[in-house]
């Protein structure tokens, strides 16, 4: 949770502790992603995006704010179609930045781009976590999302990490047309099988545009039930929880110890910066007027957001898509709404420091919150069962309480 | 004063589409009436509804001067006229002001049904009618065919048809020089005292009521105290002028003559259309004959989303109601729903365009209910009751009968789509009465039907069914006895007057079980389970479930992209603002309407 510091906007600039850099280009478009990526194109364009990312990380280090990188997170896209050039960015950030050694750094993969020899380059390079996107181990089900790896390339792969001696994260999605709660349990206990440490979940969200909502919506596939998706969420809690793996956030399981600190970073108000075509990034105000964010911030600023362009060239010419100003009240509220995520809840007395007291009395009546802790020195407010299906519910509230 | 034989006055009638208000275009330019830089597609159409829907819903006037081959300047006064069945008063009431009218044809479509209505209002007005086949440009064009219609259908010789393209312009002049030979010239006194007809108006923020008049005897001019016959009200004018088509002000308007009157008064309801303005010392006697007001058909409840907008809806309706007679109104209040109105409406689209204008004009927000129709009710203590809304009608026990609108309904269509137009009838309780082969091409059939049944989607379903062929026209015959019933809705177990309806006491359960099914549909999960049934009094007809909704939760949220994440539930957020919280069910506005498409 942000300190009292944070949200007054007293804080001096300081570099923030952690770091994304995005990578934006896959293989194939799956049908369903509507991230930002581009099919991986002439060596070229690869070249000048991996310049463009020294480039930018070198401008942050340039700012010499008191402060070290404590995560980073090489996402995309698919980092690992560019080979070794993964490791490429890894070294930028460790000359740009000033990186902590034996900082967390995690590498997203997919399985078809997973070999041996990457993966001893990235152990040696001191990559700690891939993560994995495996969505299903079920043919069929790959299938329909357009993605272009077999089920035994993916077992193979999770093998690679492990055997590397990294922590491996499996990337996993339920709620998909043509998925049964069968084949989800057996794509559950394959993902165990690996010997993941960490394991995550969302359920299909069809985004407008893209190939798989066009197919539901024209009637090509069959839509998903909501109830049925329901239930594999559920199920997934209960099967990952047997092997040992709990939740700690809405859709992010971990052997004990072995949670994503950078994931942590995003839902618990810590200050991150993004590096790369379409990636984000949350400063304090402060921090946003030295590294020049905006213009002109505004008197009641205490956070800034920011996105840059979702464009390989706009990014390239410093476009950035997003800037977001938030007030002290609603970056109190936003930290209520994102605290929520997490298994752990929020403290009581950041709830009715922002104003929610009511709203989340009023979700506790819907069951989907409760207050634990009470009479104890930390009364806390954290989501139920039945609310992490409800998440939208919860979050929406939050964020905007005026029912 | 121009020479009435140098005077000619006409409407442009024709069926919805077939390219009225693109002639006039034509004659506009042709007569160097509007200049080209002012001239776009459908000039007359100048609301904007009437824009971007593309057709016409008020009748214009206008003035154009047009030298004919005789070596004569003519004097034309043309209305462009709607086509759509809803505004056919407005036909009546320009055909009054004119000697002569242009029935246009459109080449490809051929005589549909208010082709055959508005020519039978020309006649029956002892009109000259000139038939136009027009848009002779179109590759589907078959002039012979629809010569053969115009004959057949009409009784009226087509072989001196005037074949046009509003398009390329081709026939214009020649449709002119028609006008010109074949209309008479108004007939009229210069020396008897005033009598002209209000054959429209409309409110203008600064001059007051403006009054469309046709001279029939006398003269008018600026600074003559006039007398509005039916009123009584005496004023002076303050301008008369021509429509050209903005507004231009002349001396004064002789025999035979359209233009405007401005006196000043601010109450369209002293100035009324159909009124016969003469002088106010030693008018006429005899007014002339007027128009038959013109009743709503339909009603529905108008409800603000937001109710602070209560007040501004009511001034909405106040001001429009100063351009459109029509128009009535009175308030509502509805337990679902809150405080609002029961607007009454000439038919369907008149209902669209009003609410479209109250939201685009008067940035309002509404929810309107299904329409319904005037039920008499007879109670069995003696008592009648007219009834404009559902959640209105006495209850049943006290009821001896409930009488209802029927209309008589006159659909053209070709041969092979007859077998299709019965079936639809007979589900809608018409009666069918006769038909006839008006050419090879096209059948004339009558039904009598409820106006209830009417209203319910009869229209698309009749398009549908005959792949677009069909049209409609249809008139009110009067009120008859029907078995009918209320239909009441139920969310949660409580009746939500704002989905009640009047249907037949055999289509209770049909329409019922269609109706919770589509609610079913329409209305979104909530946080519990919400029954839906369709009820007759005490008796449950039909029942549907919205299941509690278990799961929404949103995507995975990229590299800490919060921002769009908040978006996301912000719009969530604002989707439901759009719906209406019933008791503690949220309520798309839609379902207020589920009810007329139900075809079961
Ligand atoms: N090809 C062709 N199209 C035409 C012609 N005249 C009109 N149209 C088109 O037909 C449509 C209807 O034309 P309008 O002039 O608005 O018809 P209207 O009879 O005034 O329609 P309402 O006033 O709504 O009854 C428009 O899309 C015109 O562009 C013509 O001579 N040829
Ligand atoms: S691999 Fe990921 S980023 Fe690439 S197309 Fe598929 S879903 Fe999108
Ligand atoms: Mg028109």
């Amino acid at each position: 949770m942000s300190s009292i510091e944070d949200i007054a906007g007293l804080l001096e600039p300081a570099f923030p502790a952690h770091l994304y850099v995005h990578v934006p280009f896959c293989r194939m478009k799956c049908s369903y992603c509507d991230f930002y990526s581009v099919p991986i194109g002439n060596k070229d364009q690869i070249d000048v995006v991996l310049r463009g990312i020294d480039a930018e990380l070198r401008q942050w280090g340039a700012l010499r704010l008191p402060g070290v990188v404590e995560t980073l997170y090489v996402g995309g896209g698919t980092p690992t179609v560019i080979g070794p050039g993964a490791l490429q960015v890894v070294d930028s950030v460790r000359n740009g930045m000033p990186l902590r050694a034996g900082a967390d750094i995690t590498v997203e993969a997919n399985p078809d781009s997973v070999t041996g020899e990457l993966m001893y380059v990235f152990a040696m390079g001191g990559v700690t976590r891939v993560s994995l996107g495996v969505q299903s181990f079920d043919e069929k089900v790959i299938g329909v999302l357009g993605r272009v790896h077999t089920p035994e390339e993916a077992v193979s792969a999770a093998e690679t990490i492990v055997a590397a001696g990294m922590d491996l994260s499996v990337d996993l999605m339920c709620g998909i047309p043509g998925q049964s709660l069968e084949s989800w349990r057996e794509t559950l206990d394959a993902a165990i099988g690996t010997g993941a440490a960490h394991v995550s979940v969302y359920p299909l969200t069809l985004e407008e545009g893209t190939p798989l909502e066009v197919a539901v919506s024209t009637g090509l596939v069959e839509p998903v039930d909501p109830d049925a998706a329901a239930d594999m969420m559920m199920l997934a809690e209960d099967v990952l929880a047997a092997a040992g793996i709990e939740r700690y956030e809405v859709a992010n399981y971990a052997r004990p110890g072995h949670e994503s600190l950078h994931n942590l970073a995003y839902w618990t108000g810590d200050h991150y910066i993004g590096i790369g075509p379409a990636a984000h990034g949350m400063v304090d105000a402060a921090t946003a007027r030295s590294a020049g964010l905006a213009e002109a911030l505004a008197e009641d600023t205490v956070r800034v957001r920011f996105g840059n362009a979702p464009d390989i060239d706009e990014w390239l010419f410093g476009g950035r898509r997003t800037v977001e100003q938030l007030t002290a009240a609603e970056a109190m509220r936003e930290d209520v709404m994102l605290g929520l995520r997490l298994v752990r809840g929020v403290d009581a007395t950041a709830v009715a420091a922002a104003g929610l007291d009511a709203t989340l009395e009023d979700l506790a009546r819907l069951e989907l919150v409760e207050r634990v802790g009470e009479g104890g020195p930390h009364a806390r407010w954290r989501t139920t069962a039945k609310g992490w299906l409800l998440g939208n519910e919860v979050f929406g509230r939050v964020w905007s309480p005026d029912e | 004063m121009t020479d009435p034989a140098l005077i000619r006055n006409f409407s442009i009638i024709a069926h919805i589409d077939h390219g009225k208000s693109t002639l006039a275009d034509r004659v506009l330019e042709l007569t160097h009436t509007v200049d080209g830089r002012d001239m776009k597609e459908q000039v007359l159409d100048s609301m904007d509804i009437e824009r971007e829907r593309g057709i016409t819903i008020k009748a214009q006037a206008v003035r154009v001067m047009f030298d004919a081959e005789d070596g004569q300047t003519y004097q034309l006064n043309l209305i462009d006229t709607p086509g759509h069945v809803d505004f056919t008063y407005e036909v009546s009431r320009s055909l009054q002001a004119c000697e002569g009218a242009l029935l246009v044809v459109d080449a490809g479509q051929g005589v549909e049904a208010q082709t055959v209505a508005n020519a039978q209002l020309a006649m029956n007005a002892n009109l000259e009618v000139i038939p136009l086949i027009n848009k002779i440009d179109l590759p589907q064009a078959d002039v012979e065919r629809v010569k053969h219609e115009i004959e057949e259908a009409l009784a009226i010789p087509a072989d001196e048809a005037i074949l046009t393209s509003g398009k390329t312009g081709e026939g214009v002049r020649e449709a002119l020089e028609s006008v010109v030979k074949r209309v008479p010239a108004p007939q009229g006194d210069p020396d008897a005292p005033l009598s002209a007809l209000i054959f429209d108006s409309y409110f203008d923020a600064y001059r007051g009521v403006v009054a469309l008049i046709r001279v029939i005897d006398g003269r008018i001019a600026k600074d003559l105290k006039i007398k509005m016959m039916a009123t009584g009200v005496v004023t002076d004018v303050e301008e008369v002028g021509v429509r050209r088509p903005a507004n231009k002000p002349v001396p004064e308007l002789g025999v035979g003559e359209v233009g405007y009157l401005i006196t000043g008064l601010k109450d369209p309801a002293l100035v009324r259309v159909g009124d016969t303005v003469t002088l106010a010392k030693h008018g006429t006697e005899a007014p002339l004959p007027g128009y038959r007001e013109v009743k709503p058909m339909v009603f529905t409840g108008v409800f603000p989303i937001d109710g602070d907008q209560y007040p501004d809806l009511r001034d909405a309706l106040d001001k429009l109601r100063l351009n459109d007679a029509a128009l009535i109104y009175e308030p509502e209040s509805s337990h679902a729903l809150g405080f609002g109105y029961r607007v009454g409406f000439l038919g369907l689209l008149h209902m669209e365009v009003i609410k479209e204008r109250l939201e685009r004009e008067f940035g309002l927000d509404l929810l309107a209910t299904a329409p319904s129709v005037e039920y008499h009710v007879y109670k069995a203590n003696g008592e009648s009751v007219v009834v404009h809304s559902p959640q209105d009608m006495p209850e049943p026990g006290t009821i001896e009968r409930i009488e209802e609108p029927y209309l008589r309904a006159t659909i053209l269509v070709p041969p092979d789509h007859v077998g299709a137009v019965m079936e639809l009838a007979e589900g809608r309780r018409a009666t069918f009465k006769d038909m006839q082969y008006l050419s090879k091409t096209t059948v004339e059939m009558h039904y009598e039907i409820p106006l209830g049944e009417l209203i319910m989607d009869f229209f698309d379903q009749l398009k549908s069914r005959t792949r677009g062929y069909a049209s409609l026209d249809y008139e009110y015959i009067g009120y008859r006895a029907s078995a009918l019933v209320k239909l009441d809705i139920l969310l949660a177990g409580k009746v939500v007057d704002a989905l009640s309806f009047i249907v037949h006491k055999d289509k209770a359960y049909p329409r019922g079980r269609v109706l919770t099914e589509k609610l079913r549909a329409i209305i979104p999960r909530q946080f519990f389970e919400v029954p839906i049934q369709a009820a007759v009094g005490s008796r449950i007809v039909a029942r549907e479930t919205v299941k509690a909704k278990r799961k929404d939760v949103l995507a995975k949220c990229y590299g800490g992209d919060i921002t769009r994440k908040r978006k996301l539930l912000e719009k969530q957020k604002a989707g439901k603002k759009r719906m209406k919280a019933v008791g503690n069910v949220e309520v798309p506005q839609e379902a207020f309407m589920a009810i007329l498409k139900v075809d079961e």
